[in-house]
Protein backbone atom coordinates (compact mmCIF):
# COMPACT_ATOMS: atom_id res chain seq x y z
CA UNK A 1 0.00 0.00 0.00
CA UNK A 2 1.35 3.44 -0.67
CA UNK A 3 1.40 5.69 2.71
CA UNK A 4 1.71 9.22 1.71
CA UNK A 5 1.49 12.07 4.56
CA UNK A 6 -0.95 15.23 3.93
CA UNK A 7 -1.50 18.57 5.91
CA UNK A 8 -4.59 19.95 6.29
CA UNK A 9 -6.05 21.58 2.65
CA UNK A 10 -3.34 19.39 0.80
CA UNK A 11 -4.67 17.09 -1.89
CA UNK A 12 -3.13 13.76 -3.24
CA UNK A 13 -4.33 13.15 -7.29
CA UNK A 14 -5.75 9.72 -7.99
CA UNK A 15 -5.67 9.78 -11.89
CA UNK A 16 -6.10 12.52 -14.15
CA UNK A 17 -9.97 13.09 -12.18
CA UNK A 18 -9.71 11.74 -8.80
CA UNK A 19 -8.53 14.74 -5.81
CA UNK A 20 -8.66 14.01 -2.40
CA UNK A 21 -8.34 17.15 -0.05
CA UNK A 22 -7.94 16.89 3.84
CA UNK A 23 -10.26 19.20 4.72
CA UNK A 24 -10.52 18.95 8.56
CA UNK A 25 -8.38 17.10 11.21
CA UNK A 26 -9.63 16.99 14.68
CA UNK A 27 -7.84 14.31 17.12
CA UNK A 28 -8.89 10.57 15.87
CA UNK A 29 -11.18 11.95 13.04
CA UNK A 30 -10.31 13.32 9.15
CA UNK A 31 -12.36 14.85 7.47
CA UNK A 32 -11.70 14.40 3.66
CA UNK A 33 -13.15 16.14 0.63
CA UNK A 34 -13.51 13.86 -2.46
CA UNK A 35 -13.79 15.38 -5.99
CA UNK A 36 -14.80 12.70 -8.83
CA UNK A 37 -16.22 12.17 -11.89
CA UNK A 38 -20.19 11.33 -11.04
CA UNK A 39 -19.61 8.23 -13.21
CA UNK A 40 -17.36 6.91 -10.35
CA UNK A 41 -18.96 5.40 -6.93
CA UNK A 42 -17.62 6.71 -3.73
CA UNK A 43 -18.78 5.10 -0.51
CA UNK A 44 -17.25 4.71 2.71
CA UNK A 45 -15.76 1.12 2.64
CA UNK A 46 -17.86 -0.31 5.50
CA UNK A 47 -20.77 0.30 3.19
CA UNK A 48 -19.23 -1.47 0.91
CA UNK A 49 -18.04 -3.97 3.03
CA UNK A 50 -21.47 -4.97 4.93
CA UNK A 51 -23.16 -5.55 1.47
CA UNK A 52 -20.32 -8.07 0.54
CA UNK A 53 -21.17 -9.64 4.10
CA UNK A 54 -24.70 -9.30 3.46
CA UNK A 55 -24.49 -11.27 -0.41
CA UNK A 56 -22.07 -14.02 1.27
CA UNK A 57 -24.68 -14.77 3.88
CA UNK A 58 -27.36 -14.56 1.04
CA UNK A 59 -25.82 -17.15 -0.85
CA UNK A 60 -24.91 -19.08 2.06
CA UNK A 61 -26.27 -22.50 2.98
CA UNK A 62 -29.55 -22.40 4.04
CA UNK A 63 -32.24 -24.83 5.95
CA UNK A 64 -34.44 -24.03 3.14
CA UNK A 65 -35.27 -26.69 0.58
CA UNK A 66 -33.06 -26.69 -2.50
CA UNK A 67 -36.01 -25.96 -4.45
CA UNK A 68 -36.83 -27.83 -7.51
CA UNK A 69 -37.84 -26.81 -10.95
CA UNK A 70 -35.46 -24.27 -11.79
CA UNK A 71 -36.11 -22.33 -14.63
CA UNK A 72 -35.13 -18.65 -16.31
CA UNK A 73 -37.08 -16.10 -14.69
CA UNK A 74 -39.62 -13.78 -16.95
CA UNK A 75 -38.24 -10.35 -15.65
CA UNK A 76 -39.86 -8.64 -18.35
CA UNK A 77 -41.52 -6.14 -16.60
CA UNK A 78 -41.51 -6.87 -13.41
CA UNK A 79 -41.99 -4.72 -10.33
CA UNK A 80 -41.88 -0.98 -10.58
CA UNK A 81 -39.31 1.52 -11.48
CA UNK A 82 -37.04 4.06 -9.43
CA UNK A 83 -36.21 7.21 -10.15
CA UNK A 84 -32.78 8.34 -11.61
CA UNK A 85 -31.22 11.07 -9.21
CA UNK A 86 -29.98 14.63 -10.92
CA UNK B 1 -29.82 -16.36 -40.64
CA UNK B 2 -30.24 -18.45 -37.31
CA UNK B 3 -28.73 -17.02 -34.64
CA UNK B 4 -26.81 -19.66 -32.59
CA UNK B 5 -28.64 -19.64 -29.42
CA UNK B 6 -28.89 -23.30 -28.05
CA UNK B 7 -30.20 -24.42 -25.21
CA UNK B 8 -27.64 -25.18 -22.21
CA UNK B 9 -27.76 -28.26 -19.90
CA UNK B 10 -26.93 -27.33 -16.56
CA UNK B 11 -26.54 -29.70 -12.96
CA UNK B 12 -26.90 -26.62 -10.13
CA UNK B 13 -25.44 -27.77 -7.00
CA UNK B 14 -28.73 -26.48 -5.19
CA UNK B 15 -31.32 -26.89 -8.13
CA UNK B 16 -30.57 -29.51 -9.90
CA UNK B 17 -31.37 -29.94 -13.99
CA UNK B 18 -31.85 -26.95 -15.69
CA UNK B 19 -31.46 -25.18 -19.24
CA UNK B 20 -30.72 -21.74 -20.43
CA UNK B 21 -30.21 -19.74 -23.53
CA UNK B 22 -27.12 -17.94 -23.84
CA UNK B 23 -29.17 -14.76 -25.10
CA UNK B 24 -30.69 -15.19 -21.72
CA UNK B 25 -27.24 -14.50 -19.63
CA UNK B 26 -26.97 -11.51 -17.21
CA UNK B 27 -23.47 -9.65 -17.53
CA UNK B 28 -22.45 -8.14 -14.03
CA UNK B 29 -18.81 -6.51 -15.47
CA UNK B 30 -18.35 -4.98 -11.86
CA UNK B 31 -19.08 -8.66 -10.66
CA UNK B 32 -21.08 -7.97 -7.14
CA UNK B 33 -19.65 -6.88 -3.94
CA UNK B 34 -18.02 -10.57 -2.46
CA UNK B 35 -18.33 -12.28 -5.54
CA UNK B 36 -16.18 -9.64 -7.61
CA UNK B 37 -14.78 -12.47 -9.86
CA UNK B 38 -18.06 -13.83 -10.86
CA UNK B 39 -19.46 -11.75 -14.53
CA UNK B 40 -22.04 -13.80 -16.02
CA UNK B 41 -25.22 -14.93 -14.18
CA UNK B 42 -28.70 -16.55 -15.00
CA UNK B 43 -32.34 -15.30 -13.11
CA UNK B 44 -33.70 -18.27 -12.21
CA UNK B 45 -37.58 -18.93 -10.62
CA UNK B 46 -38.06 -22.11 -8.76
CA UNK B 47 -41.46 -24.12 -8.54
CA UNK B 48 -43.72 -22.92 -6.09
CA UNK B 49 -41.20 -19.89 -5.24
CA UNK B 50 -42.51 -17.58 -7.85
CA UNK B 51 -41.67 -14.27 -5.92
CA UNK B 52 -38.13 -15.30 -5.57
CA UNK B 53 -35.24 -14.93 -8.28
CA UNK B 54 -32.35 -16.11 -7.71
CA UNK B 55 -28.94 -14.81 -9.67
CA UNK B 56 -27.11 -17.87 -10.22
CA UNK B 57 -23.58 -17.21 -11.24
CA UNK B 58 -22.90 -19.40 -14.18
CA UNK B 59 -18.66 -19.18 -13.66
CA UNK B 60 -19.63 -21.07 -10.02
CA UNK B 61 -22.20 -23.21 -9.74
CA UNK B 62 -22.10 -23.38 -6.45
CA UNK B 63 -23.21 -19.66 -5.90
CA UNK B 64 -26.85 -18.30 -6.10
CA UNK B 65 -28.17 -15.66 -4.35
CA UNK B 66 -32.08 -14.98 -3.95
CA UNK B 67 -33.53 -11.89 -4.75
CA UNK B 68 -37.10 -10.55 -5.26
CA UNK B 69 -38.89 -7.73 -6.31
CA UNK B 70 -38.59 -5.35 -3.33
CA UNK B 71 -42.20 -3.64 -4.44
CA UNK B 72 -43.90 -6.93 -3.75
CA UNK B 73 -42.74 -6.10 0.11
CA UNK B 74 -42.16 -2.62 0.67
CA UNK B 75 -44.85 -0.46 -1.16
CA UNK B 76 -43.30 3.25 -0.06
CA UNK B 77 -39.50 1.84 -1.47
CA UNK B 78 -38.31 4.78 -3.66
CA UNK B 79 -34.41 4.62 -4.25
CA UNK B 80 -33.04 7.05 -6.55
CA UNK B 81 -30.42 5.56 -8.58
CA UNK B 82 -26.91 7.44 -8.18
CA UNK B 83 -25.68 8.68 -11.67
CA UNK B 84 -22.94 6.56 -11.86
CA UNK B 85 -25.82 3.80 -11.97
CA UNK B 86 -27.65 5.36 -14.79
CA UNK B 87 -24.37 5.91 -16.56
CA UNK B 88 -22.93 2.64 -16.25
CA UNK B 89 -26.34 0.91 -17.14
CA UNK B 90 -26.86 2.84 -20.07
CA UNK B 91 -30.30 3.31 -18.19
CA UNK B 92 -33.30 4.76 -20.65
CA UNK B 93 -36.72 3.92 -20.85
CA UNK B 94 -38.21 2.65 -17.47
CA UNK B 95 -39.52 -0.71 -18.94
CA UNK B 96 -36.17 -1.62 -20.07
CA UNK B 97 -34.73 -2.31 -16.38
CA UNK B 98 -35.71 -4.23 -13.17
CA UNK B 99 -34.85 -3.66 -10.06
CA UNK B 100 -34.39 -6.29 -7.68
CA UNK B 101 -33.15 -6.92 -3.95
CA UNK B 102 -30.79 -9.53 -2.22
CA UNK B 103 -33.03 -11.55 0.46
CA UNK B 104 -31.19 -12.78 3.09
CA UNK B 105 -32.92 -16.34 4.92
CA UNK B 106 -31.70 -16.63 8.50
CA UNK B 107 -31.12 -20.39 9.62
CA UNK B 108 -34.80 -21.87 9.71
CA UNK B 109 -36.15 -19.26 7.92
CA UNK B 110 -36.89 -17.67 10.78
CA UNK B 111 -36.10 -14.28 9.87
CA UNK B 112 -36.26 -12.87 6.60
CA UNK B 113 -34.40 -9.21 5.24
CA UNK B 114 -33.76 -7.56 2.22
CA UNK B 115 -31.41 -5.66 1.15
CA UNK B 116 -33.18 -2.31 0.14
CA UNK B 117 -29.68 -0.01 0.32
CA UNK B 118 -28.13 -1.65 -2.65
CA UNK B 119 -30.66 -2.92 -5.33
CA UNK B 120 -29.25 -5.29 -8.47
CA UNK B 121 -30.25 -3.32 -11.32
CA UNK B 122 -30.56 -5.02 -14.29
CA UNK B 123 -30.97 -3.32 -17.99
CA UNK B 124 -32.71 -6.06 -19.69
CA UNK B 125 -31.84 -4.48 -23.30
CA UNK B 126 -28.16 -4.93 -22.79
CA UNK B 127 -28.78 -7.76 -20.82
CA UNK B 128 -26.81 -5.97 -17.99
CA UNK B 129 -26.56 -5.86 -14.07
CA UNK B 130 -24.86 -3.83 -11.91
CA UNK B 131 -25.53 -3.94 -7.55
CA UNK B 132 -25.68 -0.11 -7.27
CA UNK B 133 -25.51 1.54 -3.77
CA UNK B 134 -28.02 4.00 -2.97
CA UNK B 135 -26.69 7.43 -1.92
CA UNK B 136 -30.05 8.27 -0.29
CA UNK B 137 -32.92 7.50 1.08
CA UNK B 138 -31.64 5.71 4.48
CA UNK B 139 -32.41 2.09 3.74
CA UNK B 140 -30.96 -0.43 5.28
CA UNK B 141 -28.79 -3.48 4.31
CA UNK B 142 -30.56 -5.93 6.13
CA UNK B 143 -34.21 -4.30 6.49
CA UNK B 144 -36.57 -7.39 8.38
CA UNK B 145 -39.23 -8.14 6.48
CA UNK B 146 -42.32 -8.17 8.40
CA UNK B 147 -43.85 -10.97 9.09
CA UNK B 148 -47.28 -10.07 8.15
CA UNK B 149 -46.09 -9.24 4.93
CA UNK B 150 -46.29 -11.28 1.41
CA UNK B 151 -43.48 -13.74 2.06
CA UNK B 152 -41.04 -13.83 -1.62
CA UNK B 153 -41.08 -17.44 -0.67
CA UNK B 154 -44.89 -17.62 -1.32
CA UNK B 155 -47.01 -19.98 0.76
Amino acid sequence: MLVLSRKLNQAIMIGDDVRIVVVAVDRDTVKLGIEAPRTIPVHRSEVYEEIQRTNRAAAGETDQPPGEGAKVADLGGKGRKPAAKD
Amino acid sequence: MEFADREIALDLPRFGACTYRESEVIAFPWGLPGFATLHRFVALSLEGQQKFVWLQSLDDLSIALPTADPWQIFDDYAPQLPPYAVSSLDLGRPEDFVTLCVVVVSPGAAEMTMNLLAPVVINLQTRTGRQVTLETGGYSVRTPIPRKAPSPAGA
